[in-house]
Formats: C-alpha cells, sequence, structure tokens
C-alpha cells in the first residue's frame, strides 16, 4: 500500500535523522516553548473577562505615558545616531592608538545600565551634586548659569532628558560598531576618485560618505527605536514619578498587583514595537529605490 | 581638521572616563567631601580618601550573599545556555537541515519581545507551582538562559563552522559514532570560542536587571543589581551606593577588554531582532 510504504519511510528518514534531530532540538523546544507561552499569556490576560486591552484607550495614565514614551523614541533615536555617527568617524581611519581609543569608546556598553541610571542620579542629585555645583558657579572655572539648585528629578522634562542622555551613553557604542561597519564598507577607491577631483573634507562626507552610509544609517533607526520603546532601567531610575511605558508595566504589575492590565500595556508595546519597525521597512524601502534611481 | 579630531576624541573619551572617576571618587570619600551642607562645592578628589565603604560592604552578609547569588546564577546560565546551546549550533553548522530560515527565525523569536513585556508572562509562570518550589538562584538562572541562548548558539555556530571538516570525516572513517566524534574531538577545539560565548552569557547574567528584579521580588535572595537598587531605597549615602556599583563593575570592565572581539560579534549579531 503506498500510504504505508510513505510512513515507513518517513519514519526510516527520521529515524536516520534522530542524531542531527536530538541535536537541534533542545535549544530550539526551549527558546520556542517560552516564545508559545509569552505569546499566550499576553494575549490571555488582555482579552480576559473585561477586555483589560480595550481598557487602556481610555485610561489617561496609559495615554500619559504612550505620549511620553513616543517623546523618548522620537528624541533619543535621532540623538543616539547622531552620537554613534561621531563616534564612528572619530576612529573610521586608523591612526596610533586607534585600538586602544576604539576599546574605551567601548566601556559604556560594558556597564549594567542600572549602575549607569545611579551614576547619573548622583552626579546630578539634588539640591548639593556636582553638575549643581557647577551650575551655580561654585567652581571658579565655571561661570554661574542658574541661582538656585536644578531640581533635575521633580520636573518631567529634565527627568525624562536625564533618561534619555543615560540611554544614549550607555548605547553608544553599539550604533558606532554598526555604522564604522558601514564606513568601512565603503570602497576606499571612491574616496580617493573624490580627493582627486578636489572634494573637500565636508563634501566627501555629504555627496559620498553619508548617502553610501544610509542603509546602515537605517538600520539604526530601525534597531534604536525598538530599543527606545521598549527602555525601562533608566526611566525607572531616573524618572519614577513620569512613567513612559515599560515602567508602567512594572507599576502595575508591582504596586497596583494588576497583572491582567499590565499585560495589556505589555501587548501594546509589543504592538507599537512591531507597527514602528513596519514603518521603518517601508520608509527603507523607499528610500533605497530612491537611492538606485540617483 | 586633524587636530579637530583629536580634540572630539579627547571631548568624547572625557564623557565616557567622566561618570566613571566620579563613581569611583565618591566610594573612596570621606564624609567632609560628599556632605557639605551647600558651604563649599564637592571636591573633584577627596578630602581624606578612604576604603572605609569597601571594608563595611566586606563585612556585611547581605552584600556578599548577593554577590554570591550574581556568581551562582551567572554559572547557572552558562551552563544552560553551553549545554543546550552548543549542540544545536553544531547541528546548524554541520547539518542541512530543511526549513532551516524558519528554525532560525524560531530561535531568535522569543527575543522579539520586549524584556519589560516578556517579563510578566515569564514571572506568571515560573512564580506559580511547581516552578516556584525551585530555589530562586534556579528561576533567575532559566529567565538568563532564555536571553543568552540565542546568542550562544550564533556564536557556537560560528565556532564550529570555523573548524576543519576534515577532522570529524576522519574519524567517522576510523568507525567514531557521531556523538563521541563530538564530544572528544570537536569539543576540545571549540573549547576556547564557546568559553568566549561563556563569558558572553555569563556578564549578560551580571548586569541584567529586570528578569532579576521581577522573580526575586519577594525574598531575600537576589543579585547584585536588584541589591544595588534594594540599597538606594533607603537613601544611602553616595560614597556607599557608589561603593556596591565599583564592585559591580570591575568584573565586567576587565572581561570587557579581554573578550572585546567576541563581544563586538555578539552585539552585532544581536542585528538580527
Amino acid at each position: 500500500m503506498p500510504g504505508s510504504i510513505r510512513i515507513s519511510s518517513l519514519l526510516l528518514r527520521l529515524k536516520s535523522n534522530l542524531f542531527t534531530i536530538g541535536f537541534f532540538i533542545p535549544a530550539f523546544l526551549y527558546l520556542f516553548s517560552f516564545f508559545v507561552i509569552i505569546l499566550i499569556f499576553l494575549l490571555k490576560f488582555s482579552f480576559s473577562g473585561n477586555l483589560p486591552l480595550l481598557s487602556l484607550f481610555s485610561s489617561a495614565e496609559f495615554k500619559q505615558a504612550l505620549w511620553r514614551s513616543l517623546c523618548f523614541m522620537g528624541v533619543g533615536t535621532p540623538l543616539q545616531l547622531v552620537v554613534g555617527l561621531l563616534l564612528a568617524l572619530l576612529i573610521q581611519r586608523s591612526f596610533r592608538g586607534v585600538g586602544a581609543v576604539r576599546s574605551l569608546f567601548m566601556i559604556p556598553i560594558a556597564i549594567p545600565a542600572l549602575v549607569t541610571a545611579i551614576i547619573i542620579d548622583l552626579l546630578f542629585s539634588y539640591p548639593f551634586g556636582p553638575v549643581n555645583d557647577l551650575l551655580l558657579g561654585r567652581h571658579g572655572f565655571f561661570p554661574q548659569l542658574v541661582s538656585v539648585p536644578v531640581n533635575w528629578s521633580g520636573s518631567e522634562f529634565l527627568s525624562l532628558g536625564l533618561a534619555i542622555l543615560g540611554k544614549t551613553w550607555r548605547d553608544m557604542p553599539i550604533s558606532m560598531l554598526i555604522l564604522l561597519a558601514g564606513l568601512h564598507s565603503i570602497e576606499r577607491e571612491q574616496y580617493e576618485a573624490a580627493k582627486t577631483m578636489g572634494a573637500g573634507a565636508w563634501q566627501e562626507f555629504k555627496y559620498l560618505t553619508l548617502p553610501l552610509l544610509t542603509p546602515a544609517i537605517l538600520t539604526i533607526l530601525i534597531l534604536r527605536s525598538i530599543e527606545n520603546w521598549k527602555e525601562f532601567v533608566f526611566p525607572f531610575v531616573l524618572a519614577p514619578s513620569y512613567p513612559l511605558l515599560g515602567v508602567l508595566i512594572e507599576r502595575l504589575y508591582h504596586v497596583e498587583q494588576n497583572p491582567a492590565l499590565a499585560a495589556s500595556v505589555a501587548l501594546g508595546l509589543v504592538i507599537l514595537i512591531a507597527l514602528t519597525t513596519l514603518l521603518f521597512t517601508a520608509i527603507t524601502k523607499v528610500v533605497r529605490r530612491y537611492l538606485v534611481r540617483v | 581638521m586633524r587636530t579637530l579630531k583629536f580634540v572630539l576624541i579627547g571631548v568624547v573619551l572625557f564623557f565616557i572616563v567622566f561618570p566613571l572617576f566620579m563613581m569611583t571618587k565618591y566610594s573612596i570619600s570621606d564624609r567632609e567631601s560628599i556632605v557639605t551642607g551647600g558651604e563649599y562645592p564637592e571636591p573633584f578628589f577627596p578630602f581624606q580618601p578612604t576604603m572605609e565603604m569597601f571594608g563595611l560592604l566586606w563585612s556585611r552578609g547581605d552584600f556578599l550573599k548577593a554577590g554570591l547569588t550574581s556568581l551562582w546564577v551567572g554559572l547557572l546560565a552558562v551552563a544552560f545556555s553551553l549545554l543546550l546551546g552548543a549542540p544545536t549550533a553544531y547541528a546548524l553548522a554541520r547539518f542541512r537541515i530543511p526549513g532551516i530560515a524558519i528554525l532560525l527565525f524560531f530561535l531568535l523569536s522569543v527575543r522579539l519581545f520586549p524584556d519589560i513585556s516578556a517579563v510578566i508572562p515569564v514571572a506568571e509562570l515560573l512564580l506559580s507551582r511547581p516552578f516556584s518550589l525551585l530555589p530562586p538562584v534556579i528561576l533567575v538562572g532559566l529567565a538568563h538562559t532564555l536571553l543568552a541562548l540565542p546568542y550562544t548558539v550564533y556564536i557556537a555556530k560560528g565556532v564550529f563552522e570555523s573548524i576543519p571538516r576534515d577532522l570529524e570525516e576522519q574519524a567517522f572513517v576510523l568507525g567514531a559514532p557521531k556523538s563521541s566524534t563530538f564530544l572528544k574531538i570537536l569539543t576540545p577545539l571549540a573549547l576556547p570560542g564557546l568559553g568566549a560565548a561563556a563569558i558572553y552569557t555569563f556578564f549578560l547574567s551580571w548586569n541584567e536587571f529586570i528578569f532579576a528584579y521581577f522573580l526575586t521580588f519577594q525574598g531575600t535572595e537576589t543579585t547584585l543589581p536588584v541589591y544595588l537598587l534594594r540599597i538606594l531605597s533607603w537613601s544611602p549615602q553616595k560614597n556607599f551606593i557608589s561603593a556596591i556599583s565599583v564592585l559591580i563593575c570591575v568584573p565586567v570592565i576587565i572581561f570587557t577588554f579581554l573578550v572585546q572581539r567576541h563581544m563586538r560579534e555578539g552585539l552585532t549579531a544581536g542585528a538580527v531582532k
């Protein structure tokens, strides 16, 4: 019978590949089952009972957090791109000691995010801290800029600004490395040709480096916007009074003990990230087409 | 132009080193250097440097306990991810697997969730029976394995691909079974590369905050970053909190310099998510 032959040949193939499957399956099973569990839990909670996911749209707390997250993403992403680009351009060409400089540029990513956030909290402490000392003109070498100490954590604008600063500081090396890889993929001959034609450094950057770097830049924009949407540690430590989405999830789960609502915000965050990625991917496609035409 | 570049490098280095310098400075500060009462600015170097805070930490049982917990969690995460990840990486590097692209996607799929979103279901699952009966060290270790495993597989795949196939073929010709080829011939050769994956996993676990925080929210046993946060809630002196921070950072900074090359690969591997 053809059916049983097919099954037995399938079994035979399965048996001869048992080793491969046995090797492959453990990690795969571990990761995939967690993927399924997380997805099911989030969906189950978000659509349980009185549909917490839908109630989010009428919650002022959620709208505020969403707005803050959007600002965090909208300011942080371009800032991190520019800083990463600056760092990458600085160590693009090799010079004596470039290896050491690159190693030093890598330090921030090694420091735990929580420690970075706490250092920033100490530097910007109120009323007396190093930055306030400086702004008050208490060190001879720096002019006085304010007359009363700045209460950083008491202002929504300033505390979220500090959180963005911390995030940018810590993640500098990641953007730098991706852009550096992009810079190194530009062929040296192109620069030589530009130089022969009499291009200055700025023209070289504007007409050669920047267009050829566009793919790397778009990659950074996608990765950084995801990373900024999901940020938790920096705002959690530096702006606890002004929760953005990540901090709101923690608060709903621990303080208000409402796992269903926390999971709904968590699912909302996943959806937002997916939408942003789709948007940026679409932009990437348009830009690539435009670049090819040029 | 050249001068401008070196000036800029200097400025960037200043911004990178300054916070770390301040952290170190605070950790060895005496009381007068941090409690100024607004009468004089905080000095950029303590009036009377002291190691007092480190002595205090050394004598505090809870700090050492948190350090040991961090160590155990890290080692567990390394052990789990290598045991699960190395065979998978070997299979990916050596055998033709149908539908490999989809399988690779599923390997990375769990990292598509933001940590702060994924942690709610993971905490709900691991903090309910039967998992909640396990000690917290194992729970956090399992969570960190979840984070590190995709990178371990990716790094280990590269390691196995760099080992020439001929070695295994010779072993097969001599009649060695696949499993002992893997254990006795490939594993020793792959160890240095796998070591890099292990160090990467260990420090991912050492630095990790979100999962450790949620999984040890109640209870006393916790990792160093969570311990640091708990201390912060008592509004401690700047020198005390800085001394803990320094002790958390020192091992990471040393190892970052040692395994930088592999870390770079690990970071760009993350580009897939």
